[in-house]
């Protein structure tokens, strides 16, 4: 008899294999010795089922918890926030495979499974990690049909396939649960990730900072324009705006910086058709969204500050995806009040002295504040200055002056410090901004790819007549960054992703390496933008499409609609295998027989056997004996006597039968 | 409808959904979605597992009070469909964990107790499932045409009282236990392998039983009325000691009850009439 409550051995290899497939892709967050605590808690489990070790004992498992509850709080420095809450639950995972004993331990470790396969999505959603998950979930699944296949002691695949099966039954009904499912903001706060660095430009610039970025081939993010898409050199992408210079780093106005009055934007007028573009921002930890020059969102929650820049409230934990439209041509604030226009003149007193004498002289020189800019920018141009992301390093007290008449070599940051540095010297008020320029424009579904490596900063200089404008000393430098990217601009160098060897786009000249490249990069905006972007709002869009008015009921016939149409010719498939085995085509044959004799008035009685139903049909039908004997002992022989089935025996019979006329 | 391990599972949804809500995270409402539905569909798989079943009662063991009777059962599969985990149950018997993956039928041997003398009924047998996920249970309660025969409960009694007074001619009175070895026979399928000469077996004389006889040749009566004075249940009891005492000693015996006479003959299959009516005995017919 089978045991009903023990785990068999194929349940217990599917357990520990998908025990190792769920941790795999948490394992890089993880310390190190909690993939130690997976593998000698397979080995101990294996152990057991081996009879060379026992279960642990009450007092052990006590240890091994308190312990590893000190491992998480050591290895994190706290037990709350996400990281080490996952952690928690993966060492409990391990743990728990050490007691497995009976089937409930099984349930309880399964259905952490489950559970371990959501907190990875709460790290990433992206379609690999997406798919993973998904044959983490077959894996689960399966051991939970082998848990429920007694008697198997041999690994075998048989669960696997009914899991896949059921799992792909789900599936349609889980789509129209997704799509119909209101989506409710959250209901309290959670644990966030507290662990993870911030990536992309930060809210702080130094010399150096965004060379650093762009040895990152890292998506910042993707963009698909409704309208055509501008030429290369006009995507700027906005992101911060630093009117601060301290301590040899340009930083932001920090929010209590700005009097209460100076918070909002001056009113734009905006009378061309704007720009209208989505952007999916991969999750940057920071609060600035990326948009082209006057940008306003109809997103719910982006909000604007008064340097024309977009922001959310809350930092970008997940791909955020909003909706921007932008007026490239608009003036902006005509306008400047004295507060602002003393903030963008500032500079740290006594720096930098050769760098404002020269400013002062260029200055003298220039009829206006334009022409001015001009010169700054001639003089860039013509002394020498070298475009690299290798610069030499500036000392701490004259950095521009040293930059300005001795290195001569460096990276966007370089140009931009310089040049506001040199146009405040002058008078003229100016800011830096970082963001990423350019991007490739992916030809499979019109989307600009923006990656780290597209970081870049400018400038921003206010002319009187014409507001704020754009000025990109690295330009001057050179042209190749603007019109081409970073790749042409460092051809010579060959300093481009010199760090990641891996990297596909080092392979772009390569066609289909990169057609394949992009295709999964359209697949990957797609994805993003179509599912992990699905909002409330998304929602309503789509069910007012499909349903015209919203109403309750049409709401219930969709749910159920569609669930029957899945779910009825499941139940048809499943519940069509109940009829009867089919009568074999020997006692098909026989039975005509019988009815031929019974429309003769000889019926066979219920249970009569072949030969004495022949002995009383041969009694009442003589005529027709010799025949009814004849076939009755074929019958017998093919049935009962062992004589070999074959098909012409059995054809033979079934015709002889077809032409049996019984006789009177 | 869902087992405890289910409503369990249930509850680990909700955990789900309340993290998918919490950190509005689209891919965790689909997986949350996902495995809701799997309980689904999982319904359907859990029912077609019990359905297409052809549950047979091949037979019964007759037993004493006290003792488990056992069934057995056959149950076939209609279909290629592979059947697991299904499990079978008399109320307060044993059970079978049993699979139909390669084979089409299987034979159960369910372990019941019985307890009182006639026909025992084992109540309704209880085929359940919970495959293939656990979530949720499948069950159905069958009833077979299937009755194990319940002998008395044999009450031993020193000597059979007063046998020689009801004997009609009056010989001798067989005492048990003074048999004296009369002969040997030619084996009969039935005999007490106790009864058999082995060592004759041994000399190639082939299969013989050694037969002994007691004073009588016609056989012990067992007579209602030997008992007066019991009541009906303890009659029957001591009666049916009786009859196991004599077959083991293989004398000849026949049986006299109220309405009921079995001419004295001795082997198994005596043995059992004996006992069946000894069983049945003022029993109501079972029911069909």
């Amino acid at each position: 008899m089978i045991q009903d409550q023990q785990v068999p051995r194929n349940a217990l290899a599917w357990i520990i294999l998908s025990l190792f497939t769920l941790v795999a892709p948490h394992a890089a967050r993880l310390p190190v010795w909690v993939l130690a605590v997976y593998a000698i808690a397979a080995g101990w489990r294996i152990m057991v089922y081996r009879g060379r070790w026992s279960f642990p004992g009450r007092r052990v498992k006590l240890a091994l918890i308190l312990t590893a509850f000190l491992g998480i709080f050591a290895s994190y420095g706290s037990l709350l926030g996400l990281e080490p809450t996952v952690a928690l639950l993966l060492t409990a995972f391990a743990l728990k495979l050490i007691e497995l004993a009976g089937r409930k331990d099984a349930y309880v470790l399964l259905f952490l499974g489950y559970f371990i396969c959501i907190t990875q999505f709460l790290f990433s959603q992206s379609l690999p990690v997406v798919l993973y998950s998904l044959c983490n979930v077959v894996l689960v699944t399966s051991a939970l049909v082998a848990l429920h296949r007694p008697g198997e002691h041999q690994f075998n695949r048989g669960s696997m396939r009914l899991a896949v099966t059921m799992l792909a039954q789900a599936l349609p009904l889980m789509l129209v649960l997704f799509f119909l499912f209101p989506r409710i903001g959250p209901l309290w706060t959670v644990p966030v990730k507290s662990h993870t660095a911030k990536t992309g430009v930060s809210d702080f610039m130094q010399p150096g900072d965004i060379a650093q970025l762009s040895k990152s081939d890292a998506v910042a993010f993707r963009v698909q324009f409704d309208g055509p898409i501008p030429p290369r050199s006009e995507l700027y992408w906005r992101g911060l705006v630093f009117s601060r210079l301290a301590d040899g780093a340009w930083s932001s106005l920090p929010y209590y910086a700005i009097p209460a009055r100076e918070r909002r934007a001056a009113a734009v007028t905006t009378a061309a058709p704007p720009l209208q573009y989505r952007v999916i921002l991969a999750p940057t930890q920071q609060h600035w969204l990326y948009s082209l020059r006057y940008a306003r969102s109809s997103t719910p929650g982006v909000m604007s500050s008064a340097d024309y820049r977009l922001f959310f409230p809350q930092e970008i934990e997940d791909d955020t995806l909003y909706s921007v439209s932008s007026w490239p041509r608009a003036t902006l604030e005509l306008q400047l009040s004295a507060w602002r226009r003393r903030t963008e003149l500032s500079l740290p007193p006594g720096s930098n002295p050769r760098s404002r004498e020269l400013a002062q002289r260029l200055r003298a020189a220039a009829a206006s504040d334009a022409e001015f800019v001009d010169a700054v920018l001639t003089h860039l141009r013509t002394r020498g200055f070298a475009y690299t992301l290798q610069p030499p390093l500036l000392d701490g007290t004259h950095p521009m002056d040293q930059f300005l008449f001795r290195t001569r070599r460096g990276f966007c940051e370089h140009y931009a410090y310089a040049f506001v540095v040199l146009m405040r010297a002058a008078g003229v008020p100016a800011r830096v901004v970082a963001g990423y320029q350019g991007g490739e424009i992916n030809p499979v579904n019109r989307t600009v790819i923006v990656r780290q490596f597209d970081a870049h900063a400018w400038a921003e200089v206010w002319l009187p007549g014409e507001g704020w404008v754009r000025v990109d000393p690295t330009t001057s430098v050179s042209p190749e960054r603007i019109e081409w990217g970073l790749e042409q601009a460092l051809q010579a160098e060959g300093s481009f992703l010199a760090d990641s060897p891996l990297s596909p786009l080092r392979y772009r000249r390569f066609a289909w390496v990169n057609q394949l490249r992009l295709r999964y990069d359209a697949l990957a905006f797609q994805w993003q933008s179509a599912v992990v972007g699905f909002n409330s709002e998304r929602q309503v869009q789509v069910l007012g499409r499909l349903l015209g008015e919203f109403s309750a009921a049409k709401f219930a016939a969709l749910l159920l609609g569609t669930w029957a149409l899945v779910l009825l010719p499941v139940a048809l498939a499943l519940l069509r295998r109940r009829q009867v085995p089919q009568l074999s085509a020997l006692d098909r044959a026989y039975l005509q027989f019988c009815d031929k004799l019974a429309g003769r008035g000889v019926a066979r009685a219920p249970g009569e056997s072949p030969g004495r139903y022949a002995q009383r049909v041969v009694s009442a039908l003589p005529a027709s004996a010799a025949q009814v004997r004849q076939l009755t002992a074929t019958y017998c022989d093919l049935a009962y006597a062992g004589r070999e089935q074959t098909k012409t025996s059995l054809r033979q019979f079934a015709r002889e039968v077809k032409a049996f006329r019984p006789r009177q | 409808m869902p087992s405890r391990v289910g409503f369990f599972f249930g509850l680990c949804l909700l955990l789900m959904l309340l993290t998918a809500i919490n950190y509005e995270n689209n891919m965790s409402y689909a997986l949350t979605f996902l495995l809701a539905t799997l309980f689904v569909v999982a319904t359907l798989h859990t029912y077609a597992n019990l359905s297409g079943l052809t549950i047979r009662a091949v037979r019964a063991q007759a037993v004493f009070p006290g003792q488990q009777s056992e069934f057995v059962v056959a149950i076939e599969r209609g279909g290629r469909h592979d059947h697991c985990a299904l499990r079978a149950q008399w109320p307060h018997g044993s059970q079978a964990l049993f699979n139909l993956v390669d084979a089409d039928s299987a034979q159960l041997r369910l372990q019941v107790p019985v307890a009182r003398r006639g026909w025992h009924h084992p109540g309704r047998l209880l085929l359940e499932s919970t495959y293939p996920l656990g979530l949720l249970r499948c069950w159905t309660w069958i009833d077979l045409d299937l009755q194990a025969l319940v002998y008395p409960q044999p009450l031993p009694s020193t000597a059979l009282p007063g046998a020689a007074a009801q004997r009609p001619d009056g010989a001798s009175l067989p005492v048990p236990g003074s048999d004296d070895f009369y002969g040997f026979r030619a084996y009969r399928p039935g005999d007490s392998p106790r009864q058999v000469y082995w060592k004759g077996l041994a000399r190639e004389r082939g299969l013989q039983t050694k037969q002994y006889t007691a004073y009588t040749g016609s056989g012990t009566w067992l007579d209602w009325d030997l008992f007066p004075g019991l009541g009906t249940e303890q009659r029957l009891s001591q009666l049916c000691y009786w009859a196991l005492a004599l077959h083991a000693r293989n004398e000849e015996y026949g049986l006299r009850l109220p309405g009921v006479v079995i001419a004295p003959a001795a082997g198994e299959q005596h043995r059992d009439q004996v006992l069946r009516e000894l069983a049945l005995y003022r029993v109501q017919a079972p029911p069909r």
